[in-house]
């Protein structure tokens, strides 16, 4: 699994589900019905300021789990089926999008949702 | 939609829920909420503000508890399996509400009320099974919520999938059909993590496998998303660990999302789960219905279901009387008027006769005689123990009062208003406040316990918010700070609210240095100061504990404990879940015995008179007391010598002469630095001008600068002027400045006829502004109908609005001010006895040491600690020899002595006399380094000299000090009865003489470090060559000093004020003293820009500024630059460093 934090387009449903996704020059489409959480984060260590009425997101971020596959087949004839696991992260305020993380193990997302 | 939230912690959850109730019932109603419940952990705490705000709010309460249930399993008593949260049901004449007190009661009853007890707060399975049903209907009246937090809900957080349904099973087993429900609950944490989905899905198929409602929550700790932060710093200090440890263990709430979610974010929550486990449409409806069933279930109906303002009061039985109480209650005042105005007639007779049938009148129609017959019983009660007690308050106000013994202030002679006490237009309880002596209060209680019954009575609690030092502590912990760095940051927070610590840093000169230490850019440092900032204004307020009530008993009728929930007070009798704030609402009817320490010691004081001189007419000759009727002194002293202080005429001169001079240290009310500054000024003549003063020193009227003009008025530098003749009569007693209540309420009876009544509310609701304008439109159409001229009401209505809502009541006053001139009575003619009272009993605002300058200002000698003279408690004593032979010297009490126990004191006096250390250490068995704590004292000084040794007591402390590190050899068993050889000490006599004997420096040190009491010399004269070379002037000399003189002066800090000010600019007072008196400095802006951080901190300080007059008796200075006198090298002055400052500490 590899750590990332860079920026990614996502389109989403009305009800706010990721859809499609550009990340690096390609385009990719939401496969499996993805995963949401919120996730804590070290707010005292990252953060400098947590005045009063500092709003959402200073506790915990929403994260996504999404599994995608690429849209449109790729010059190099890369495998069109093949499917990644990518957290993404939505930023409170401004909405934006970021990957988190690239998974590799494929099957353990609807092991553990079982449950 | 609507969706009802039925596991809300408010506030009042201690250290766990973050937002007030008012808060969140205003968050549920914008959300078209028509319900909310509030289930604080372990108790009832935010329930009546939770009630008040949903009624503000339009909602409908619902009221629970979030508990503890004890594990089968484990140790029962000590070992909690998980939290349910228990809704009480409504619309059921209170069963639901009855059923959870009492389960609240049951919870805290094994637990001790001390901080760290081992019990926790917790039910057992049965005891929550048998108060779920009605005990005739058998009818659920609880239910019980199995949360994600349960024993089953915790253990389905691993894979586990047999054991959550044994935990499951037992529930069923053991509880009633009909009393139990699933709460789902996901706050979206990850996969895997507790309150994730996952989470909130295996509680829902295990309800359905089972047939058991579920219902969806969300937990709530905070009304909104922001709230999470303060939730965590709450978790750090609740667990006392750091976040970074909590997050590593991992404590921590998953996420931050346990806030009170809108009706369409539950849906979506609801919806999320369903998808989940696989579940439709049907049963997501199923889930909502079966939320807004049990919430309709469990809607409160505040008047049946809780009491909600109905005044409940003990049988009529109880407090002994058969009829009717106010039948009674009249027969009382009846039989009170012979006693308390013996041959009244004519005239006055009328008054009072009239004044009488008016207060009953009004007590009568609100129902409340058998309230003032309880409260006399109480009052009668104390003063059948032999305790001092006095009534404090508006309850001064009454006749009633004054006539049935509650009240030692006669209404009439001061002209006290029976409605600003209780009206026709006020049916909220009255409060009657009485005052009693400190050392008898928890007696007192027992004794109330004793004679209503434990059903009827409880104490009540009061709440323990967070301020400044505190919240910065537990902020500084959170984040995970040294202790050390804190504690120094926390001792600079001075008086401000925690929520203004930014504002404060910019502002307050103590704290430039930690200001300037948050602004450095260097990041890691920085950012910890600025959360820091951040965290402790989070936490301002926030209740953190509750304990009990310095005075509050709450008394009822047998249904008292169905009422309110009550737990172990540290003191060991029940205390009410609620505080004050909670009582009017709730119906209960408080009363306040408050212990006061000043009573205590003038009560000593009176007892000392009598043993030193045990006749009338030794006291008279040694207080120089008048003659009185007969010649033989004054009714108030008995016979036996004992003073009536109640009966002491208020004229007696010698005292206001005393009050004039200023020197009032340990006098009630009128020691502070400000008073004596106020005193000196005002220079009271008689008894009024003592209410007067004590009104006057007010938050308020300090404020608003009414002080100035009233003793411009008073003393003639300016004409008196009033608004309008018909208001002569009103404020003349006054110079014109409107100071008490009774005269706004007067202002606006004359003025527009509105009766006494109406005018305490319209008082009231000054400062109110929502009513404050309806009663501006009144007074002027009004005042304008009885042809009042327009610039007459503009300028009224401008006093009225301005003092209304802070002027003083004068029957508060007048109930202060007759100990405030007891004490002063007792200081002029027994100083003595008085001095020894206050040390006992320690009643003021100084340390003890300074109430020791003072006996050595007055000349009374102070005897040192003695082993067969000092007694557990401080004497007066006539002096035996030396130059002060035959005066009266206070005798050292061997209590306060650092490491002696209560038993070995106990022990010590037992035995008394010692003839010998021997003698001592066989019948004391005082532990050896107590006997030479004694030694250091120079508690043998005197068998010493009677053994006819040659050594000094630095001999003496060596041999005691080498004999500790020798093996203790079992005493000589003495047969009882048996007489020691009267050998005299061949142990004292046999020592060596070796050592220099200790210097005074040295003995002054010992003194303090073993009793914080510098006795044999101020501490400051070890400075005086110092002093004096600096040109320090004494505090004895500065009242022969002009007006504005500069000068430079010196001493210990004794007293620290920052009393609100005119304008809202901060004046800081310190008091210092130099051994020759107190010198009051005030420090204005200017200077304490100057002084920085030593305006809180530093004990010695020298202190340069102009004298500045305060009256004919009084003078101050003027501060313009401090400097801490210890530490020499920082003194701006050539030289200074090289005088040696040994003695300091």
């Amino acid at each position: 699994m590899g750590m990332f934090s860079e920026s990614v387009d996502v389109v989403c449903t009305p009800s706010g589900q990721p859809l499609k996704l550009g990340w690096a020059g390609r385009h990719y489409t939401v496969c499996a019905e993805p995963v949401r959480w919120y996730e804590r984060r070290q707010w005292w260590a990252e953060e400098s300021r947590a005045p009063l009425g500092s709003g959402p997101g200073l506790v915990d971020h929403e994260i996504w789990r999404v599994q995608v596959r690429l849209s449109d087949p790729s010059p190099e004839g890369g495998a069109r089926g093949e499917i990644l696991t990518l957290d993404l992260s939505r930023h409170v305020g401004s909405g934006r999008w970021r990957l988190l993380r690239i998974h590799d193990a494929l099957r353990t997302l609807p092991k553990r949702r079982r449950a | 939609m609507s969706f009802t939230h039925l596991h809300v912690s408010t506030a009042f959850s201690a250290h766990y829920g973050v937002s007030w109730p008012e808060e969140l019932a205003a968050a549920a109603a914008a959300d078209g909420a028509t319900a909310l419940a509030c289930t604080d952990r372990d108790g009832l705490y935010g329930t009546v503000k939770h009630l008040l705000a949903c009624m503000a709010a339009g909602l409908d309460a619902v009221v629970g508890v979030d508990l503890a249930v004890l594990d089968d399993d484990g140790d029962l008593r000590t070992q909690a399996g998980g939290r349910v949260v228990v809704l009480a049901h409504g619309h059921n004449n209170g069963a639901g509400y009855r059923a959870l007190c009492r389960l609240i009661s049951d919870a805290h009853a094994r637990t001790t009320g001390k901080a760290g007890g081992a019990v926790p707060v917790a039910v057992t399975r049965a005891e929550l099974a048998s108060r779920t049903l009605h005990p005739e209907t058998l009818d659920p009246v609880l239910t019980v919520l199995l949360g994600p937090d349960s024993d089953v809900g915790r253990a389905m957080r691993g894979r586990r999938y047999l054991r959550p349904r044994t935990l499951f099973k037992r529930w069923l087993d053991a509880m009633p059909p009909g009393t139990l429900a699933a709460e789902v609950v996901s706050q979206l944490s990850p996969p895997g993590e507790p309150l994730s989905t996952a989470h909130a899905v295996r509680m829902l198929r295990l309800a359905a496998e089972h047939g058991v409602p579920a219902v969806l929550s969300n937990a709530v700790r905070y009304a909104a998303e922001d709230g999470a932060a303060t939730a965590d710093v709450l978790d750090s200090a609740r667990t006392l660990k750091s976040l970074p440890e909590l997050s590593a263990a991992p404590q921590l709430q998953p996420n931050g999302q346990a806030w009170l979610k809108s009706p369409a974010q539950m849906l979506a929550l609801g919806k999320e789960i369903m998808h989940a486990a696989g579940y439709g449409r049907t049963d997501l409806k199923r889930l909502m219905a079966q939320t807004e069933a049990l919430a309709d279930r469990c809607r409160m109906e505040p008047a049946t279901d809780m009491g909600w303002k109905q005044p409940v009061v003990p049988e009529a039985s109880v407090i002994g009387i058969a009829g009717d109480p106010l039948v009674e209650l009249a027969r009382r005042c009846e039989a009170g008027i012979g006693r308390r105005f013996p041959g009244i007639a004519g005239k006055p007779a009328e008054a009072l006769r009239a004044r009488l049938d008016h207060e009953l009148g009004i007590i009568g129609s609100l129902g409340f005689a058998a309230y003032f017959l309880t409260v006399a019983e109480v009052a009668r009660m104390i003063l059948d123990l032999g305790v001092r007690a006095a009534a404090r308050g508006s309850g001064a106000s009454s006749l009633v009062n004054y006539l049935i013994d509650v009240s030692q202030v006669n209404p009439l002679q001061h002209d006290l208003i029976f409605e600003r006490f209780l009206s026709r237009d006020r049916a909220t309880l009255p409060d009657i406040d009485i005052d009693v002596e400190s050392a008898e209060r928890h007696n007192v209680y027992r004794k109330i316990f004793a004679r209503f019954g434990a059903e009827r009575v409880t104490l009540m609690s009061m709440q323990n918010g967070y301020r400044a030092r505190g919240a910065v502590r537990d902020a500084g912990q959170a984040l995970g700070m040294d202790d050390g760095e804190v504690g120094e940051i926390a001792k600079q927070l001075w008086r401000f609210p925690a929520r203004n610590f930014r504002e404060a840093l910019a502002e307050k000169p103590e704290l430039r240095e930690f200001a300037g230490r948050v602004e450095q850019r260097d990041f890691t440092e920085n950012q910890q100061l600025d959360l820091l900032v951040d965290l402790t204004e989070r936490l301002d307020r926030l209740p953190r504990h509750i304990s009990m009530h310095p005075c509050g008993v709450i008394l009822g009728d047998a249904t008292l404990l169905d009422r309110t929930p009550v737990q172990p007070s540290g003191l060991g009798l029940p205390m009410s879940q609620f505080d004050k704030h909670d009582m009017d609402p709730m119906g209960m009817l408080k009363l306040d015995v408050l212990g006061v320490r000043m009573q205590s010691a003038m009560a000593f004081a009176v007892r000392e008179v009598i043993r030193l001189h045990p006749s009338k007419a030794e006291v008279v000759a040694a207080g120089a007391h008048p003659a009185g009727p007969d010649g033989n002194g004054p009714d108030y002293i008995a016979e036996d010598g004992h003073i009536d202080l109640n009966a002491v005429p208020l004229d007696d001169e010698p005292t206001y002469e005393l009050i004039r001079s200023t020197h009032t240290l340990g006098c009630f009310q009128i020691e502070s630095p400000g008073q004596r500054e106020l005193v000196g000024k005002l220079a009271p003549r008689d008894f009024n001008d003592l209410i007067i003063d004590i009104s006057l020193f007010r938050p308020g009227p300090m404020k608003s600068d009414m002080v100035r003009p009233f003793l411009e008025h008073r003393h003639g530098f300016a004409p008196e002027v009033y608004p309008h003749p018909d208001l002569v009569p009103v404020l003349q007693e006054t110079h014109g400045v409107t100071v008490f209540h009774e005269q706004i309420l007067k202002t606006f009876d004359v003025m527009t006829g509105c009766g006494l009544a109406r005018a305490d509310e319209f008082r009231r609701a000054l400062g109110n502004e929502m009513l404050e304008g309806k009663v501006e439109e009144f007074f002027r159409k009004e005042a304008r109908a009885r042809r009042y001229a327009p610039e007459v009401v503009d300028k009224v209505w401008g006093t009225l609005k301005a003092f209304g809502s802070f002027g003083f009541c004068k029957a508060h006053g007048a109930a202060f001010a007759v100990p405030t001139y007891q004490s002063a009575w007792l200081k002029t003619h027994h100083p003595e006895a008085f001095l020894a009272g206050l040390w006992e009993h320690d009643p003021g605002m100084y340390p003890k040491r300074l109430l020791v300058a003072e006996a050595r200002r007055l000349g009374i000698p102070i005897l040192p600690l003695d082993i067969n003279r000092s007694q557990a408690e401080y004497r007066v004593e006539r002096v035996a020899a030396g130059p002060d032979r035959g005066r009266l010297g206070i005798r050292l009490s061997l209590s306060g002595i650092y490491g002696l126990s209560g038993a070995e004191l106990k022990r010590i006096v037992a035995a008394q006399p010692y003839d010998s250390l021997a003698d001592l250490r066989a019948r004391s068995r005082l532990s050896r380094p107590g006997i030479k704590r004694l030694a250091q004292l120079g508690a043998f000084d005197s068998l010493h000299r009677a053994s006819g040794g040659a050594a000094n007591r630095a001999d003496l402390v060596r041999h005691l000090q080498d004999l500790q590190h020798r093996p203790q050899r079992k005493g000589v068993e003495v047969i009882e009865g048996q007489l020691a050889l009267p050998l005299g000490d061949i142990e004292l006599r046999n020592l060596k003489a070796e050592l220099p004997a200790p210097g005074m420096v040295e003995t002054v040190r010992t003194e303090l470090d073993l009793m914080a009491v510098d006795v044999s010399e101020h501490l400051m004269a070890s400075h005086r060559p110092l002093l004096d070379r600096l040109g320090v002037t004494t505090a004895d000399k500065l009242l022969g000093l002009r007006n504005g003189t500069e000068v430079l002066v010196a001493g210990v800090r004794v007293a620290t004020q920052t009393p609100p000010m005119r304008g809202g600019r901060r004046v800081v007072f310190i008091s210092v003293d130099d051994g020759t008196g107190c010198v009051d400095s005030v420090f204005f802006h200017e200077a304490q820009e100057q002084a920085g951080s030593l305006l809180f901190g530093t004990r010695l300080l020298l202190i340069r500024g102009t004298t500045r007059r305060t009256g004919p008796r009084g003078i101050s200075i003027s501060a313009s630059m401090a400097w801490d006198l210890s530490r020499t090298g920082t003194l701006p002055f050539p030289g200074a460093a090289l005088v040696g400052l040994s003695g300091n500490r």
